[in-house]
């Protein structure tokens, strides 16, 4: 598959959340994504991402998203909603 | 429209109850966030939506949404959700059952909520398996399917639960799978709109008991044949073709739609997705029920 470079979105990592599960990595077209020695996500390759949403789709933790320039909805700050009592 | 998942997250959620004590990988989270993203594109407010779930690994996505929940008995939630509804018939109402806690102990309540045709969204996990107690034998394993109740396979046919739906009076059915998430996404917000039960049956992994004990690798691996082992259906094909096609997984007793017998069902082994069937014309029982009653009172008036 061709690779496509953009390098223009950014990809928030949110380790609290993230099981390692390797979910987003398997689903990258883009290979974007590469695990580190325990399994988490790195964005090894972010300029290749195109936004296609499918590690964030894919994810059943909430862990990893995605940020094009002009985000569709808003974006929360994760950890400290974690935090929150 | 995409959705952050930060978003969904604080939207939808309650992040404080984060992480899930689901397994890595567990497609439940997959689902989760398609009903949350259905009930978002259907413009509801959060605080008129209800999640109410039974007991399993399924039953414990009420404590993770962040709707008005109720996580009820085994099996007893399309009770609860009936009684919920009657009493806010305004209340978008989503029940949320494993394969065990809708047709195993919670069977007869899942027949009688879908004769009434009461107007609940309910999404039934379909992962093969008991999975909260260890990976028993569940309505839906496969022929042949290895649990920790039938080492050298299941030798029982699954639940048609299709046909049991159409049979009892439900008004929609689809199947998904939480590999093809878009398309579960618009399942569920679909189902959402329909007056009357409307049942998503949604296939899911559990890769860490039925998985491991049927080598059928790891979560991706499982999500990914999915993709062979289902197919998708177009309700307007499914009425115009000449021979019946198999609407249920294999093995399950099959039941043609389009004809009295069962000769010439279409031997495609892959298991139907999309809408399977839905009931034009169809009423909710609360709004029926109520307008009975002000028929009642005005006749007595
Ligand atoms: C009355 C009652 N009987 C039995 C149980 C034990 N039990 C808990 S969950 C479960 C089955 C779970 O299977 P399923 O509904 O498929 O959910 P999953 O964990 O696979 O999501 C059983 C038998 C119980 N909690 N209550
Ligand atoms: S959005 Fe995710 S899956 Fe798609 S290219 Fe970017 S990193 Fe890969
Ligand atoms: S899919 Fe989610 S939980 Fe799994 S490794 Fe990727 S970010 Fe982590
Ligand atoms: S036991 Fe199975 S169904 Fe339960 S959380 Fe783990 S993978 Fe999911
Ligand atoms: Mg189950």
């Amino acid at each position: 598959m061709d690779i496509v470079a953009r390098g223009i979105y950014r990809i928030n990592l949110y380790r609290e959340l993230c099981k390692a599960c390797g979910l987003c990595i398997a689903w990258c077209p883009q290979q974007v994504l590469f695990p580190d020695a325990q399994g988490y996500p790195l964005a090894n390759a972010i300029e290749r991402c195109v936004n296609c949403k499918a590690c964030e789709r894919h994810c059943p933790d909430f862990a990893i998203e995605v940020i094009p320039p002009e985000p569709e909805s808003e974006i929360a700050d994760v950890p400290s909603l974690i935090h929150a009592r | 429209m995409k959705l952050q998942n930060s978003f969904i997250l604080r939207e939808y959620l309650r992040p404080q109850a984060f992480p899930t004590t689901w397994c890595p990988g567990c497609g439940l989270g997959i689902v989760m966030s398609s009903i949350a993203q259905a009930v978002h594109f259907r413009g509801l407010d959060k605080n008129n939506v209800a999640m109410v779930s039974g007991i399993g690994c399924t039953g414990r996505m009420s404590g993770y949404a962040d709707f008005n929940t109720l996580h009820t008995t085994h099996g007893r939630a399309p009770a609860f959700a009936t009684g919920l509804k009657m009493a806010r018939p305004d209340m978008s109402v989503i029940v949320v059952m494993g394969d065990g806690d809708s047709m195993s102990i919670g069977g007869n309540h899942l027949v009688h909520a879908m004769r009434r045709n009461i107007g609940l969204t309910a999404v039934v996990v379909n992962n093969a398996v008991y999975g909260l107690t260890g990976g028993q034998s569940s309505p839906t394993t496969p022929v042949g399917g290895r649990t920790s109740t039938a080492a050298s396979g299941s030798f029982e046919r699954p639940m048609n639960l299709e046909t049991l739906a159409r049979a009892a009076g439900a008004a929609f059915y689809a199947r998904a799978t939480v590999n093809q998430t878009a398309a579960l996404t618009r399942l569920i917000e679909r189902a959402m709109g329909v007056s009357g039960f409307a049942l998503v049956e949604v296939v899911s992994n559990c890769h860490v008991l039925y998985g491991r004990m049927n080598e059928l690798g790891d979560a991706s691996q499982m999500m990914k044949s999915m993709e062979e082992q289902t197919r998708r259906v177009n309700p307007v094909l499914l009425r115009r073709a000449a021979a019946p096609l198999r609407l249920t997984s294999a093995g399950s007793p099959a039941t043609p739609v389009s004809t009295a017998t069962a000769q010439g069902v279409h031997q495609d082994p892959r298991v139907p997705r999309g809408v399977i069937f839905e009931r034009h014309g169809s009423r909710d029982y609360s709004s029926r029920y109520y307008a009975m009653l002000e028929q009642k009172a005005r006749a007595r008036a």
